[in-house]
């Protein structure tokens, strides 16, 4: 009796990603928002990208990383919201009371949501190719584009599983994906830096973590592999991850101890 | 490993609110045994299974199941039991079949094995036609039964359940009961049950003990709790509760306190030796002038006993 912590980790897994499936609206609202902002910013605001800021560069490659952005952490999102439900199933329980892994009964939903994210990734930069995306960095700049969107994704996934962890609670965890608008539209979401006219505005995002990971994805896209304009997304991404990956493993601690 | 279950000075405080919901506790079940903790809500029933089936620890004192001790080897604790918790544990998104099969292979059996597994547990807790079903579309009554056979999985030398029959129907409930008693006697499955309902620790249970505000109040076979309160139960009931008060304070000057207990215009009292004693509290009362109603002589039930000791907890708590 008794399986590797490999096999409690594939089973857990698998299951979290059959629930997925059978609930298609813990994913495709998010899905439809995110290609909504692609169609609707670049029908609507490409005529910005005009101005000379913007140095001729395409909008759709500007804006495209907005839609991945909102796809990754929607999707990273799924990863506390499965959490959440088992708690309150009751079926968290059932599984501790199991010899399986307790890595691996945190761990299932939270792969789950890494791969809902990669696809909802991919399915928006499928989209972005049949409005006309050109990429500057061709199919490796893609690649780079899609690690960061995974690598800020985990950073969410960490963030919103030991938001679930912690308070065990629906209301709680859904209150605590409302980071999402502030982390989305407080930073250089429409146009560069430069164009941003409040102050205040300019202060949030210097701040906010997704402004380096807009600018980095807007480098391969637009101008091309610029080392360290690329590594302040990669930066980002590691001080976010350490935050929040700590934070989910202490509130996993938490919630599989047995205080 | 062995089906027994050893308790010693077990004891939970909770951090929040300094709640001591399990007092130094110890009893002991042997293999085979049907054993049941009997007591109100809050008496600290859930916290003693939860901590013998690993999810929480104890604050004090030792435990161990399955010859495993549950804080040092939970892993190993785990393997041989099977946990129905109050509170259902199933994933409403997946059909009764995917989740006895899941659970069957997070025990480490083949796929092969799972899926047997899966078709015997469905028809033991009569759930074969429904086992294509989400869950999430099950009645109440059909998630317990699920989760009896989530329990069952791993086969488990012990088994604990959390009043498992809280909350169910007459057909329910009697269905439950008939599978432990089968897999007690027929797989000898050591059974810990626990239980609010009286009823159900007196017709499944080897053994009780009675619990109340964290502590082992009584523990015995049905048989013996029933002797140890006395041979005999008179039942008084009064015109008013005025009386019935009257009554009860004349009884407690002559009977000592714990023998009398009130319940508005009715009296219990327990007595050795019945008919001698019924003649006498009559006239006893009869001298004092207040009438009676009724009055009944009967054997104890659990019933009683259970009104008995915690009333007996109460008098003390408040002699304190």
């Amino acid at each position: 009796m008794g399986n590797s912590i490999w096999k409690d980790t594939w089973l857990i897994t698998a299951r979290s990603i059959k629930t997925t499936l059978r609930n298609p609206f813990s994913f495709i609202p998010n899905l439809m928002i995110s290609a909504f902002f692609l169609l609707v910013y670049e029908g609507g605001l490409s005529g910005i990208s005009q101005l000379p800021t913007f140095e001729g560069a395409n909008y759709l490659a500007f804006i495209l990383p907005v839609s991945i952005v909102s796809a990754a952490i929607g999707g990273a999102g799924g990863a506390g919201q499965g959490i959440v439900k088992d708690i309150e199933n009751g079926f968290f329980s059932r599984l501790l009371l199991t010899p399986a892994s307790r890595l691996a009964i945190v761990l299932g939903p939270i792969i789950a949501g890494m791969l809902q994210l990669f696809i909802q990734t991919l399915l928006i930069i499928g989209i972005g190719y049949l409005l006309g995306l050109e990429v500057a960095t061709g199919f490796g700049g893609i690649l780079f584009v899609l690690m960061i969107a995974i690598g800020w994704g985990l950073a969410f996934a960490g963030y919103s599983a030991g938001v679930a962890l912690r308070t065990k609670n629906a209301q709680a965890a859904q209150a605590g994906t409302f980071i999402f608008f502030p982390l989305i539209f407080l930073s250089t979401t429409f146009v560069p830096y430069e164009l941003i006219d409040a102050q205040w505005l300019k202060i949030a995002a210097t701040i906010n973590p997704t402004t380096y990971i807009f600018e980095s994805m807007r480098t391969v896209l637009i101008d091309g592999w610029i080392f360290w304009d690329l590594m302040q997304g990669v930066i980002a991404i590691v001080i976010a991850c350490t935050i929040t990956i700590t934070f989910a493993a202490l509130s996993a601690k938490k919630a599989v101890a047995r205080g | 490993m062995n089906g027994s279950i050893e308790v010693k000075n077990l004891s939970k405080t909770f951090k929040k609110g300094n709640v001591k919901a399990v007092r130094d506790v110890s009893f002991s079940v042997k293999e085979g045994e049907f054993f049941a903790f009997l007591g109100p809500n809050g008496a600290g029933k859930s916290t003693t299974v939860q901590i013998l089936t690993t999810l929480i620890n104890a604050t004090g004192g030792e435990a161990a199941v399955a010859g495993h001790d549950v804080i040092r080897e939970p892993e190993k604790v785990r393997r041989y039991i099977g946990v129905a918790l109050q509170e259902t544990g199933v994933d409403p998104d997946l059909t009764g079949r995917e989740l006895i099969e899941l659970q069957a292979n997070i025990f480490g059996f083949s796929k092969d094995r799972a899926k047997e597994r899966a078709v015997e547990l469905l028809e033991i807790v009569q759930l074969t036609e429904s086992a294509e079903r989400r869950i999430g579309n099950y009645s109440g009554g059909m998630r317990r039964r699920l989760d009896l056979a989530l329990t069952l999985v791993n086969e488990p030398k012990i088994l604990f359940l959390d009043e498992p029959t809280t909350g169910l129907d007459p057909s329910n409930r009697m269905a439950i009961w008939k599978e432990l008693q089968r897999l007690n006697e027929e797989k000898g499955t050591t059974i810990f049950l626990t239980t609010q309902y009286l009823e159900e620790a007196d017709s499944l249970a080897h053994r009780i003990s009675i619990i109340n505000h964290g502590e082992i109040v009584a523990t015995g076979t049905p048989k013996e709790l029933k002797a140890q309160i006395g041979s005999d139960l008179v039942t008084l009931t009064f015109i008013s509760d005025i009386d019935s008060g009257t009554a009860e304070d004349i009884l407690k000057r002559q009977m000592g306190a714990s023998e009398v207990i009130r319940q508005s215009e009715k009296l219990t009292v327990y007595v050795k030796d019945g008919a001698k004693q019924l003649l006498e509290i009559v006239r006893i009362l009869d001298g004092e002038g207040i009438e009676i109603e009724t009055v009944n002589l009967s054997s104890p039930t659990l019933d009683d006993i259970f009104l008995k000791i915690t009333n007996d907890q109460e008098v003390e708590t408040h002699g304190e």
